[in-house]
């Protein structure tokens, strides 16, 4: 096993809040509400910002022809799982 | 074919439905490749199978899309567009056109409450098809810019106008055998012209596949024939050039929907060694001017369009198979073909490529049961920041703000969606009613954070002078597209 982290809910919050400049507190977020819509209510353009700072800071590339993107950013706690799979570093 | 043209207006000149060779590629899907005579085939077929009724066409492949509105145009129906998809501005358009039929190329994109038609359930028709001829004044397609707009008529295309333009657009960008990768949706007027439009009439194949994420549009690009040409965003360009992904030579960039930032521009021609073309328009009258982004700020309209003065600001445009239109922005004539913007209408926002008037966010706003006034303010920098949104205000004592946004929600394109409802004891409104500039600014300053010196409770009626910055962004070069 690496010496990388475990990927945690709270991490990725903290990550969405600060790219996207929500004003609601990482803590806050219910990892199992829905990202975009109802829920959080992220729209495509966050969705596009995210992509890249998930790139920058666990080196994944997000694309829309995986059957999963759906599930991926269903929730926070989809979106971690994902992330903890898929991460380079 | 059903006659749809009403018997008093005149036969028209006949403008094809596809203006290419039998074996000329259009769409390039990720199984294959789909040619002229294939395209004719499946659009007659389908075209003998559609419903009689309106066609809301939610098709979320390109290519679906495309033969949606042409088996369509054939079979004399209209097609409808539109990027929002809220439950309340469905039941709208069902009210107003009577038997709406969404056009679905999967049954799970159709939304509830409306009959379904899947298109992919319907094999081609056998034979070989030419190209046929139709009126230049059919009504093809009904153009919605967003839900949030109040113009629930929607922008009425005929093929003439939709050709013309595509057909100019070719001739504009020298497109003979292009690969077109497009990253906007079909159902948006600029999508609709450069991704699937463009084919019927120019030289320029569709790529079908995904295109959002950069590496969904490197994968695309790498997937299709040089010369390529990327349809994109200021926002998914800027993505693009930020992920640092290898691309395959790309001959030119052209985007819409936003300001396109110069220092953005040059760049991403440094960069992918290309061209960074900008489209200006309008939904009313689709595609009119181009400009290269680094030559300088001046506009020139598409081959045949012509710009007229008018009394404040607002340019009329004149162009094949269109009404006269008057330009919701402001624009500086340099003589009928060349211009510069010089901004927004007063109450037009756009965002994410679509559009709505700030009064008409405001109305929804107020609507609801509970809020007692409100108000919908737009960030300076809406456009050029992606993380900014829609601001919105609200005196409403028995609700929460989280009711008010979840009510809005229903109601309006999520675009623009406030990140949160502000409440407040009453707005500072002028004796006359009225919401002075500098009441609204300094609202919006307060919301943002940007003003320490803002009052943080709301002053008597008359508001004392608000001490804001001066204002820390350059004057907006508006790239326009149509939304």
């Amino acid at each position: 096993m690496s010496a990388r982290a475990t990927a945690v809910p709270i991490d990725v919050a903290r990550l969405i809040v600060t790219t996207l400049n929500l004003e609601v507190a990482p803590e806050a977020i219910d990892p199992d509400e829905s990202l975009f819509g109802e829920g959080l209510g992220l729209d495509s353009i966050d969705a596009l910002e995210l992509a890249l700072a998930i790139s920058r800071e666990y080196g994944l590339e997000l694309r829309s022809d995986d059957a999963r993107n759906r599930q991926v950013f269903a929730s926070l706690r989809s979106l971690t799982d994902y992330i903890d799979e898929t991460r380079t570093r | 074919m059903p006659a749809t043209r009403p018997a008093f207006v005149p036969a028209s000149v006949g403008v094809p439905l596809l203006a290419r060779p039998h074996g000329a590629v259009l769409f390039r899907r990720p199984e294959g490749e789909v040619t002229a005579d294939r395209f004719l085939a499946a659009a007659h077929g389908l075209a003998a199978a559609l419903p009689d009724a309106p066609l809301l066409n939610l098709c979320a492949d390109r290519y679906h899309l495309a033969l949606g509105l042409a088996a369509a145009a054939l079979a004399g129906r209209v097609s409808l567009f539109t990027g929002e998809r809220s439950s309340a501005w469905l039941d709208a358009l069902a009210a107003r056109f009577p038997g709406l039929t969404a056009l679905t190329d999967h049954a799970a994109t159709g939304p509830a409450g409306l009959p379904c038609f899947d298109l992919t359930a319907i094999p081609p028709a056998a034979g070989d098809f030419p190209a046929p001829c139709l009126p230049a004044d059919r009504l093809a397609a009904i153009v919605f810019t967003s839900g949030s707009t109040g113009e629930p008529e929607g922008h009425r295309k005929s093929w003439g106008a939709l050709a013309a333009r595509s057909r100019d657009a070719g001739r504009r960008f020298g497109l003979t055998e292009a690969a077109v990768v497009g990253t906007v949706p079909g159902q948006h007027m600029y999508g609709l012209e450069t991704t699937i439009l463009l084919p019927f009439h120019a030289g320029a194949a569709s790529w079908c596949g995904p295109a959002f994420y950069p590496v969904d549009i490197a994968a695309a690009l790498a997937a299709c024939p040089s010369p390529r040409v990327l349809v994109t965003t200021p926002l998914q360009l800027r993505a693009l050039l930020t992920a640092g992904i290898a691309l395959p030579p790309i001959s030119r960039v052209i985007s819409a929907t936003a300001p396109l930032e110069v220092a953005l521009a040059t760049a991403a021609e440094h960069a992918w060694n290309t061209e960074i073309w900008e489209i200006f328009g309008a939904t009313e009258v689709g595609s009119i001017a181009s400009r290269h982004t680094v030559a300088g700020p001046e506009w020139r309209t598409y081959p045949r369009v012509r710009l007229t003065a008018a009394p404040d600001q607002a340019a009329r445009v004149s162009a094949p198979h269109s009404a006269p239109f008057p330009l919701n922005d402001r624009v500086a004539l340099d003589g009928p073909t060349r211009f510069h913007l010089l901004g927004r209408g007063n109450d037009l926002v756009k965002l994410g490529g679509r559009r709505a008037s700030l009064a008409g966010l405001t109305r929804i706003l107020t609507g609801i049961e509970g809020v007692e006034d409100g108000v919908f303010i737009a960030p300076e920098d809406l456009e050029v920041r992606p993380t900014a949104r829609m601001l919105a205000f609200a005196v409403a004592p028995a609700l929460r703000a989280e009711d008010i946004l979840a009510q809005l929600r229903a109601r309006i394109d999520p675009i623009f969606l406030p990140r949160r409802v502000v409440c407040l004891d009453r707005l500072p409104r002028d004796p006359l009613g009225k919401l002075p500039a500098r009441a609204l600014e300094a609202l919006r300053a307060q919301a943002l954070g940007l003003d320490a010196a803002a009052p943080p409770a709301l002053p008597p009626p008359a508001l004392p002078p608000p001490t804001l910055p001066p204002q820390t962004l350059p004057p907006r070069t508006l790239a326009d597209r149509p939304a």
